[in-house]
């Protein structure tokens, strides 16, 4: 029985969207005020949830075709490099660097490396909840 | 339409462009002056002026409102009355609406207007069904607020 949905897919479509600028937001709030990669991921993947919920498992891995589980491994990589990468230079392990830059529109902006560990933490949160949910829907 | 919006903001970042003082009040005197000029040249376009379109979303909201705080007052006097003497009911209600944003709207505010729910849209998207909380005299009342709703809506939509 497949009932007609097309007001919760239409409110899916709109609202998938501000769930997700709300989750970069977050994402980029997370040096100075609360926020940072964790919320920011879990807030991702609710959004992704709610579009599964509004269509379904096919339609949403068709529209997003990505594979999780790299994306896990892709941010793992990210944050070890991140860490490890000071290590080269002669830094102890962990060593966050930042600077003052002016960028050509933004103007003058902190560039911090933490910001790409928490990109790493940002892409685990993501791809791990997603694979938890894919794998539970999955079993038909 | 999407045409005349690009137009306008073509037309606002030449005049910016025209000055070279690149500020946002520059970039809004330049929106207006474009505004100006294609509603002189209306003649010239095949649709509809975006800003009747804007005008009617205005118009739409305004009407929403106001149904809000009337259907509110409705309910107020019926949860107040000493006796219940109400008799909920559900009607099928056939929408010209074809769109799936217009059928969307519609149940929105057709829910936010208090007395009326919508509790299912048929498969063929032609008709809603609506539960209403006092089907005594209400009927023609309420289809009368549905066809100012609908025709808010039509108005916005219509290129």
């Amino acid at each position: 029985m497949k009932t007609n949905d097309v007001i919760l897919q239409f409110t899916a479509k709109i609202v998938f969207f501000i769930i997700f600028f709300y989750a970069v937001h977050i994402f980029f709030a997370g040096h100075y005020t609360p926020g940072g990669g964790f919320v920011g991921g879990l807030v991702t993947s609710s959004a992704i949830v709610l579009l599964i919920i509004a269509f379904d498992l096919k339609t949403v891995k068709s529209i997003l075709p990505i594979n999780y589980l790299y994306l896990v491994a892709v941010g793992l990589l990210l944050a070890l490099g991140t860490a490890a990468f000071s290590m080269f230079v002669g830094e102890p392990f962990f060593t966050h660097f930042f600077d003052y830059f002016n960028l050509p529109i933004l103007g003058k902006t902190s560039l911090h490396t933490a910001a790409l560990f928490d990109l790493g933490v940002y892409l685990v949160v993501v791809g791990v909840t997603m694979t938890i949910i894919q794998t539970i829907g999955d079993d038909e | 339409m999407s045409f005349q919006i690009l137009l306008n903001f073509f037309l606002a970042f030449l005049w910016m462009f025209l000055s070279s003082n690149y500020s946002l009040s520059r970039l809004i005197i330049g929106y207006l002056l474009g505004l100006l000029v294609i509603i002189a040249l209306r003649k010239f376009f095949k649709t509809r002026l975006y800003v009747d379109r804007v005008w009617a979303v205005i118009k739409l909201t305004v009407l929403f409102i106001k149904e809000l705080i009337l259907a509110n007052i409705t309910v107020l006097k019926l949860v107040i009355k000493p006796k219940l003497d109400m008799q909920p009911a559900f009607f099928k209600y056939d929408t010209t609406l074809t769109e799936e944003w217009e059928i969307t709207l519609l149940s929105s505010l057709i829910t936010l207007t208090p007395g009326t729910v919508v509790v299912h849209v048929s498969d063929d998207s032609k008709s809603l069904f609506i539960h209403v909380i006092d089907s005594q005299d209400i009927d023609e009342t309420i289809d009368s607020i549905k066809y100012s709703f609908e025709k808010a809506i039509l108005e916005v939509s219509r290129s």
